[in-house]
């Protein structure tokens, strides 16, 4: 009886200490980590890799996705753009490789779906709450004050507003959810961006979208993860394929929460800044933007030689945590 | 004869109707389709239980000590994502323990924290003071333990044995007093080992283990079971009223042993936590309070005839496990381990307190002789005294 004791409590021990070590496993398999580190195990791989057929929210697609609404002529020949926007937040999105994150999204995506229209257009938002919260939508720009978002409270479960605004100023701004606490509505993913094109047009340009954002997945307010368009070192994998000797355009919003600032600095080259697009007139040539919360701007730039060149924020802890990309410059045949 | 056995079946069912009853319920509130422990979040837990930097990787030792199973999703060290390996694999069910392998070119001596983030993007960290490779277990660093383990363990017992021929010598007043110091040397060395137990459990062992609880558990099981290994022992040998004295010497060793076996527990992780500075305090202090403990093995086999080469022996068995606790916790530390060699170490020497403390009643029937309070009071500040140097 004893003896039966002392060896289940050794056998326990045993156990408790080396769990694993039944596991036998063969074959050593060699992985080319993100950050170029060799790996070399028979285990699985920690890294921060998206495979594109597994990616829930498209990067690539966001980037260069503008959405006109459903346009009509008014009788003054005003032009008319309506758009449905549909809030929630139950949705349970993989933000990053095997890490799952309840987002509360404008149209199924965090950011939400980007809103372009031209100075003066007449600008309808169909708002539906489908949430289990209060939500409103509040644009950063020029409107009557009832169409701010911030006393209207749209209720849970289905409540509607319809936001209509004169298109302007003339830029990129955000808009986000403004009900309290606004912190917790903006840092679960209820932001997007609005794009105000001026009347006679910017130059053709290849024109890209770049949300700067953080998730703070443990909620210790300190974000776990940075990113340019939410999924860490997306655009590292994927460089963003671009032309030579092509004017880029990159509409830029920092929507990053719990840190002051964040940045954007641009390998091999320099850009045009334009401070929130309000202005025709670059404000800096640089390569080198620092922005606190909202602040955006428009970047143009394009690059003489091809090749692959890295973008990232110069805090570097936040490019560590995957708000790092490159764009692959190809040559042009002409 | 048919109703003995009608009888005993009877007994039997009896006995396990209860728990028929217990599973009934258990398959009420657990059981498929059952709603009612629904209630609340189930968080996961990971705990890393050792760090070691070895060439341009850092391997850490990580386990779910939580109430779910989990995945690991990524790993940062100073809370800056790295690529890494996972072996096993990435899933931990509870319990489980694998082994992350982050290729980093460390600096050697500075602080390190190591994260590791789950599913549902909780991380979990544990840091280091100062990076220092591991040692590996090679014929030199094999041969280094081994020394320090001889200058800490058995060195300073086989000097304290020498204090045999004076002990033999002294009057029996005396030598009562030199027996109740070695109760309180036990006692003391007791105290420090269920103290180290708890340091180690509350640093490194994660709270699903209870540690406390699981401290308690071992000393009074390892007290109990090797008391009445013990009483069988002596029942068995005994020649006169009182316990075989060598018995009693080799219950005093083989408590030490374990006892010394902690020890060689901390300083080989201490060595092979790269806390250098530290290790050689420890051997010092170890070396010096040891050598009391060679006394406490002396003073039950002075008045006997004595053999060299059996006192040799018993300081053995007292000393050499510390060089295999060195190289255990140089090579293969898990706080587990630890806190169950210590804590059956405080039950051994608990039990060789409690032999002695009846061997010393025999001569002390009130338990109040000045030898017997002194002998006990000055043995416990002895050791204070010498520990405080580790």
């Amino acid at each position: 009886m004893l003896f039966i004791l002392v060896v289940t409590a050794i056998l326990t021990t045993f156990y408790f200490a080396y769990p694993n070590s039944s596991n036998a496993n063969t074959g050593e398999k060699t992985f080319l980590s993100h950050n170029g580190a060799v790996i070399k195990t028979t285990g699985d791989i920690l890294d921060p890799v998206y495979l594109p057929q597994t990616v829930e929210f498209d990067p690539d697609k966001y980037l260069r996705e503008f959405n006109y609404g459903r346009v009509s002529k008014l009788s003054d020949g005003t032009t008319l753009r309506e758009f449905t926007i549909i809030a929630e937040d139950d949705k349970i999105m993989e933000i990053s490789p095997g890490v799952f994150y309840n987002v509360w999204t404008f149209n199924g995506t965090v950011p939400g779906p980007t809103i372009r229209a031209t100075e003066g257009d007449l600008v309808r938002i169909h708002f539906i709450n489908n949430g289990a919260r209060s939500h409103t939508m509040h644009f950063h720009g020029e409107h009557p004050a009832e169409m701010d978002g911030v006393f209207e409270i749209v209720g849970a479960g289905g409540g509607q507003f319809t936001y209509e605004w004169i298109a302007g100023p003339v830029g990129v701004h955000p808009y986000h959810c403004h009900v309290m606490p606004l912190e917790e509505h903006i840092i679960h993913g209820l932001y997007g961006v609005y794009i105000v094109d001026p009347k006679e047009g910017r130059p053709q340009a290849d024109e890209m979208v770049m949300v700067l954002n953080g998730f703070d997945t443990d909620f210790d307010t300190e974000n776990n993860f940075y990113a340019a368009n939410t999924i860490p070192f997306y655009y590292q994998h994927h460089p963003i394929q671009i032309n030579t000797n092509e004017l880029i355009r990159v509409y830029v919003v920092n929507m990053v929460e719990f840190d002051p600032i964040n940045n954007l600095h641009l390998h091999g080259n320099l850009y045009q800044y334009y401070p929130t697009g309000t202005s025709m007139v670059p404000s800096t040539f640089t390569d080198m933007i620092t922005l606190s919360q909202t602040e955006r701007g428009i970047m143009e730039f394009s690059y003489s030689y091809p090749g692959k060149y890295l973008f990232h924020a110069h805090k570097v802890e936040f490019s560590e945590k995957g708000w790092t990309g490159l764009f692959l410059a190809k040559n042009t045949e002409k | 004869m048919e109703e003995q056995k009608r009888s005993k079946a009877k007994l039997i069912a009896s006995g396990l109707i209860p728990f028929s009853f217990l599973i009934v319920m258990l398959v009420y509130i657990v059981g498929p389709g059952s709603t009612m422990i629904d209630l609340g979040v189930a968080l996961p837990e990971l705990t890393i239980e050792k760090i070691d930097f070895i060439e341009s990787e850092i391997l850490v030792t990580v386990r779910n000590t939580g109430p779910i199973p989990v995945d690991v999703t990524v790993a940062d060290v100073n809370d800056r994502i790295q690529p890494a390996a996972m072996e096993p694999d990435k899933h931990l069910e509870r319990f489980e323990t694998a082994l992350v392998k982050i290729p980093f070119s460390w600096n050697e001596g500075e602080p390190y924290t190591i994260g590791l983030t789950t599913s549902d993007g909780t991380r979990f960290e544990k840091g280091v003071d100062a990076a220092a490779l591991a040692l590996k277990p090679n014929s030199e660093t094999v041969g280094f333990l081994l020394l320090i383990g001889t200058y800490v363990g058995v060195i300073p017992i086989l000097i304290g044995l020498m204090w045999i021929p004076f002990i033999r010598k002294i009057s029996n007043q005396k030598y009562i007093f030199f027996l109740a110091l070695t109760v309180g040397l036990l006692l003391f060395l007791g105290i420090d080992a269920i103290e180290e137990a708890l340091e180690v459990s509350s640093e490194s062992l994660a709270g699903t283990f209870n540690g406390p609880l699981l401290i308690a558990t071992t000393v009074l099981i390892s007290l109990f079971g090797l008391y009445y290994a013990g009483e069988r022992l002596t029942r068995k040998s005994s020649l006169t009223k009182l316990a075989n004295p060598y018995s009693v010497a080799l219950m005093v060793s083989i408590g030490i042993g374990l006892h010394n076996l902690g020890e060689g527990l901390a300083i080989g992780a201490a060595i092979g936590l790269g806390q250098v500075a530290l290790s050689t305090f420890l051997i010092i202090g170890f070396a010096l309070h040891n050598t009391t403990e060679g006394i406490a093995i002396a003073a039950p086999i002075a008045k006997e005839k004595t053999f060299i080469r059996k006192i040799i022996g018993l300081g053995l068995i007292a000393g050499v496990p510390a060089i295999f606790g060195t190289w255990i916790g140089s090579f293969v530390y898990s706080p587990f381990t630890s806190v169950i060699f210590l804590s059956v170490g405080a039950g051994a020497i608990f039990q060789v307190v409690i032999v002695l403390s009846k061997w010393l009643r025999e001569y002390d029937r009130s338990f109040s002789s000045t030898p017997v309070v002194t002998g006990i009071a000055i043995g416990m500040l002895i050791m204070y005294l010498t520990g405080i140097l580790v």
